[in-house]
């Protein structure tokens, strides 16, 4: 499988491109090719043009005017119009700038956000963007048009790890200041205290709004592969740690196996979508998720 | 005491590379590296009696590594002890022992010839033979003629090998021991050794080779025994032969008579056997026997279309069985005399006046025609002055109360003469006569008197030893009885030595006929005084064997001449001219004649070395054909027990049962035990330590 995917949604292959919005273009474009019908080319209100009938298409939007004056059979398509607005919530904290095969996790985030903004922007969805950690926290407001695009893909090239994860203050606050009801998608790695995690997406669905949690490690911290003994430092809290990962490696697993389980429960019992994603998957599943949502919410 | 020593010293170099999992040790030790990890929430801290036991392991595993990677250079550099008995630094004395003898003529259990098998492991120690080594090679069956000279030549010894061939001889062993030991006593070397390759065969190691073994072992001689086969093949062999051919049954025919053995642990199947005249089948008959049974069997003959004057026949006839393992033993030569009757001398008393009932008589020759085979004159006691080998073949003296001296020294002379006795004591003979005046010299028997049944009571006639030929004609098995009659009376018996075999014996074990060669005493009436006999179908075959059995006594005929002796012939007129004998294989010898009673007796001055046919001629002409077999001893193909050998042997002394065995055994004690397989799977068994440490868990959870 991984050989017939598009290069574009391979991240090692992304994250050599160095102009985001490239990138972003280029991820969306390579990901819609690879769809065998696209739910972004839809059947909304708005016409947008005709095209010839071919056998399969339904009847029902085969256009009966041209078909009685010209004796020609034309489908008519529309384009999607809606009121969808979405804002994209990045974590930036400091454990997001881990990376044990060249792509650390923000570097993921990143591409991700771009990705899905472009996306939505295409669909011509409001994006906004807010970026968080401990003491620091950007936004940019949700907006629908192409040109949009610009600020948010600058805010998420300016991005930088840094800080803690604090999803009490950032997310609370954030859940505040979102009157109209949309979807929020959080890419992060979610390494706070789950309480604390549960709360602030509980704040937000009690906001009636959508969430989307996609959750990012790296394949080390999942499958935790280290061979030697050594002191383990913790990028956000400087914690050090002796420890053998070769007589260990069984428990950790099943610690992170058991987080990750909780993690989904609660968004299950919260009626939000949990995607967990590990930075040497691909970007189509991610968008994949996003589309799926989205077609829920229409 | 054991030297340890290395074959390939040079990889020993490779030593250092012992130290590599020790330097990776210390060099992991030196400095624990940091990682920066996003949470370490999920991690656990060692605790310190874990890092402990984690160090512990830790140094476990290093010394495994680094002792698999010795024991590895270790066994690359091929290390060797060298045994009590090795002689790595020495050179040593050896006989080898080949038996030759005609059972290495049969195939051992994988069907392959033993001396085939034989040669092979004699060849082994030859090339084992370092210089200064000293080697005899002594044959088994001629151990002074055919032994090689104590040498250190390797090329002779191996030529002398090369015409190493089976001889139909019987194995010589006591011969052979005595001539390994006076060879290796004579020897100036310390180290000794014999070897013995051989079938083993039990039958070779009587107690005379056995009695050898005890001064070889006081010589500080290291025995090896190097069997040739493991156990004991099937063999069944033509062992004997009556070269009087008999009438055949109901006086019609003649028939010969061949004793078959069948040497195994089983029944034979069905052993067909021929008999030839040149070219011409004139014969034949078969047998089945029991395990480790011999019986005589009786083939009918058919000269028909030989020429031969069917009541005149005689000549040289091969008698072949279906050939199986010892393919020699399977045929068997005789020179037949003229179709003979025995001619016996019945001798009894006449009781209360009127002549004495003639059953024997009628038993033995019942048309009075001799058709039988049998011609019996009857005379009373005082008849047996006319008693001369010449006239009789057997006198059968029946319930005679006594003899007289004079008649007593007739039977003595008889005897001596080659004649057969047959007594039978019914209840008019007197013990104390036979204990004391007859018996003595003759049978070694003790007469208690006459013991009649209880009242109501009888003896059953219980056959003692089946097969034997006082009992050949009754098919029985042991403790069978003959007959449905039953005797009322016996004379009461008891055998002096082992020597007499008691052949027949009654319920309560009271021997009934006992027999010593030539002599045959039955100890009851072959009349109807004591019970019924006469009357049963028992009674004729019975009394025929009586008198058969004793008439053997002078039944040596020209067949009995066995490989390894000189053929014999005798002669009724002197020679011409110089006696030539010649025989197989080109066999050329001289012969000497010399007088024998009234004929002459001519004597090959070599040994046939071959069976078959062996003419005599004087003056270009043929005087006498002799026939010559192998000798049975070889037959019986069981093995004797190695470990009664080794212990008669010395604590020296071992097997080496194969020849995979022997060539172990030739390297460790010339070069030393090689070690490196031990080495090579203890740095397996280092290596799954470590792997099976290194793979465990030691902490919890």
């Amino acid at each position: 499988m991984s050989e017939r995917r598009p290069r574009l949604l391979d991240p090692h292959f992304v994250s050599k491109l160095t102009r985001l919005d490239l990138t972003a273009r280029l991820v969306v474009e390579g990901f819609l090719t690879g769809l065998h019908r696209s739910p972004y080319h839809g059947f909304s209100v708005e016409f947008a043009e005709h095209r010839q009938y071919m056998p399969g298409d339904p009847l029902r939007h085969l256009d009966w005017r041209v078909l009685a004056k010209s004796d020609r059979k034309y489908i008519k398509q529309y384009e999607e119009e809606t009121n969808l607005r979405a804002m994209l919530l990045v974590d930036t904290s400091a454990s997001m700038g881990y990376g044990s095969r060249g792509v650390t996790k923000l570097d993921y985030a990143r591409q991700l956000a771009a990705a899905l903004a472009y996306l939505m922007l295409r669909q011509n969805d409001a994006v906004g963007m807010f970026a968080f950690a401990t003491g620091r926290a950007e936004l940019i407001p949700p907006r629908s048009t192409l040109g949009h695009a610009r600020p948010l893909l600058l805010l998420l090239e300016r991005l930088t790890p840094g800080g803690a994860t604090d999803f009490a203050s950032s997310l609370h606050s954030l859940a505040e200041r979102m009157t109209r009801r949309g979807l929020v998608v959080l890419i992060s790695d979610l390494l706070d205290d789950p309480d604390r995690i549960a709360q602030a997406i509980h704040h937000f669905r009690h906001r009636k709004h959508e969430v989307l949690v996609f959750h990012v490690l790296d394949p080390q911290e999942v499958a935790f592969d280290f061979e030697r003994e050594a002191v383990y430092v913790d990028l956000e809290t400087g914690e050090r740690v002796t420890t053998r990962p070769q007589e260990l490696r069984p428990d950790y697993r099943a610690r992170v196996s058991a987080w990750r389980d909780q993690l989904r429960q609660f968004c299950i019992e919260k009626r939000a979508e949990y995607v967990p994603l590990t930075t040497d998957q691909p970007y189509d599943r991610a968008l994949l998720e996003y589309l799926s949502k989205r077609a829920r919410l229409l | 005491m054991p030297i340890f020593s290395f074959l390939n010293s040079g990889f020993l170099a490779a030593l250092p590379l012992a130290s590599i999992p020790v330097i990776i040790h210390l060099l992991s030790r030196r400095r624990l590296p940091e990682v920066q990890f996003p949470t370490t929430q999920f991690l656990r801290q060692l605790e310190p009696r874990e890092i402990r036991r984690l160090r512990l392991r830790e140094i476990l595993l290093l010394i495994l590594r680094t002792l698999a990677i010795i024991l590895l250079v270790l066994a690359f550099a091929r290390p060797s002890i060298t045994p009590r008995n090795g002689v790595t630094t020495s050179a040593a004395a050896m006989a080898v022992i080949i038996d030759d003898s005609e059972s290495m003529a049969g195939l051992d259990e994988q069907a392959k010839p033993r001396m085939e098998g034989a040669i092979e492991r004699a060849r082994a120690l030859v090339l084992a033979a370092r210089p200064g080594d000293e080697m005899t090679l002594i044959s088994a069956t001629r151990p002074v003629g055919a032994a090689t000279e104590h040498t250190s030549d390797r090329v002779r010894l191996g030529r002398s090998l090369a015409n190493t061939q089976v001889t139909m001889l019987p194995a010589d062993m006591a011969g052979a021991l005595l001539m390994a030991r006076r060879t290796l006593e004579r020897s100036r070397l310390k180290d000794r050794e014999l070897y013995i390759i051989s079938d083993l065969q039990r039958s070779n190691f009587d107690a005379k080779a056995r009695a050898e073994l005890g001064p070889i072992a006081a010589a500080k001689v290291r025995v090896y025994l190097v069997p040739v086969v493991q156990s004991r093949v099937p063999n069944h062999a033509l062992v004997d032969l009556d070269p009087v051919l008999r009438p055949g049954p109901m006086g019609r025919g003649l028939e010969l008579r061949a004793r078959v053995a069948n040497y195994a642990d089983a029944p034979s199947d069905r052993i067909a056997i021929r008999v030839r005249h040149g070219d011409a089948l004139v014969g034949g008959g078969d047998v089945t026997l029991r395990a480790d049974e011999s019986r005589w069997t009786a083939m009918p003959l058919d000269w028909r279309g030989t020429g031969s004057d069917s009541s005149q026949s005689s000549g040289a006839v091969l008698i072949e069985a279906d050939q199986d393992a010892l393919a020699p033993d399977d045929r068997w030569f005789a020179v037949l005399g003229a179709p003979g009757r025995l001619r016996v001398l019945r001798v009894t008393e006449p009781r209360e006046g009127a002549a004495s009932p003639r059953f024997a008589s009628l038993a033995l020759d019942p048309g009075k025609d001799g058709r039988s085979g049998f011609v019996v004159d009857e005379v009373s006691p005082a008849g047996l002055l006319g008693l001369t080998k010449s006239r009789y073949d057997v006198v059968l003296i029946e319930d005679v109360a006594s003899l007289s001296t004079e008649g007593e020294a007739r039977v003595r002379a008889f005897l001596r003469d080659g004649g057969g006795l047959v007594v039978a004591l019914g209840p008019h003979s007197d013990p104390g006569y036979y204990g004391s005046r007859l018996f003595p010299g003759v049978i070694d028997l003790g007469l208690d008197g006459p013991e009649q049944a209880a009242a109501g009571g009888s003896y059953e006639l219980r056959a003692r030893l089946p097969g034997h030929d006082v009992l050949n004609g009754l098919n029985v098995g042991v403790g069978a009885p003959l007959t449905e009659s039953r005797l009322t009376g016996v004379m009461k018996a008891r055998t002096l030595t082992t020597r007499p075999e008691v052949v027949v014996q009654t319920t309560g074990g009271l021997p009934l006929v006992a027999t010593s060669p030539g002599v045959a005493v039955f100890l009851s009436s072959l009349s109807d005084d004591w019970g019924d006999l006469p009357y049963s179908g028992a009674f004729v075959p019975l009394v025929r064997g009586l008198v058969s059995y004793a008439a053997q006594a002078d039944a040596q005929g020209p067949g009995s001449t066995r490989v390894g002796e000189a053929p014999a012939a005798r002669l009724a007129s002197p020679p011409g001219a110089a006696v030539i004998v010649r025989g197989p294989e080109s066999y050329s010898s001289q012969a000497s004649v010399r007088a024998e009673g009234t004929a002459y007796r001519a004597e090959a001055d070599a040994p046939a070395i071959q069976p078959g046919f062996y003419d005599f001629e004087s003056g270009g002409r043929s005087i006498a054909t002799v026939a010559v077999n192998v000798s049975p001893v070889e037959s019986d193909l069981a093995v004797i027990d190695s470990d009664s050998l080794r212990a008669a042997s010395g604590s020296g002394s071992s097997t080496l049962g194969s020849a995979n065995a022997l060539a172990s055994h030739l390297r460790d004690t010339r070069r030393g035990k090689e070690l490196w397989m031990t080495f090579l799977l203890l740095a397996a068994a280092a290596l799954a330590g470590e792997l099976l440490l290194g793979s465990a868990r030691t902490l919890r959870a």
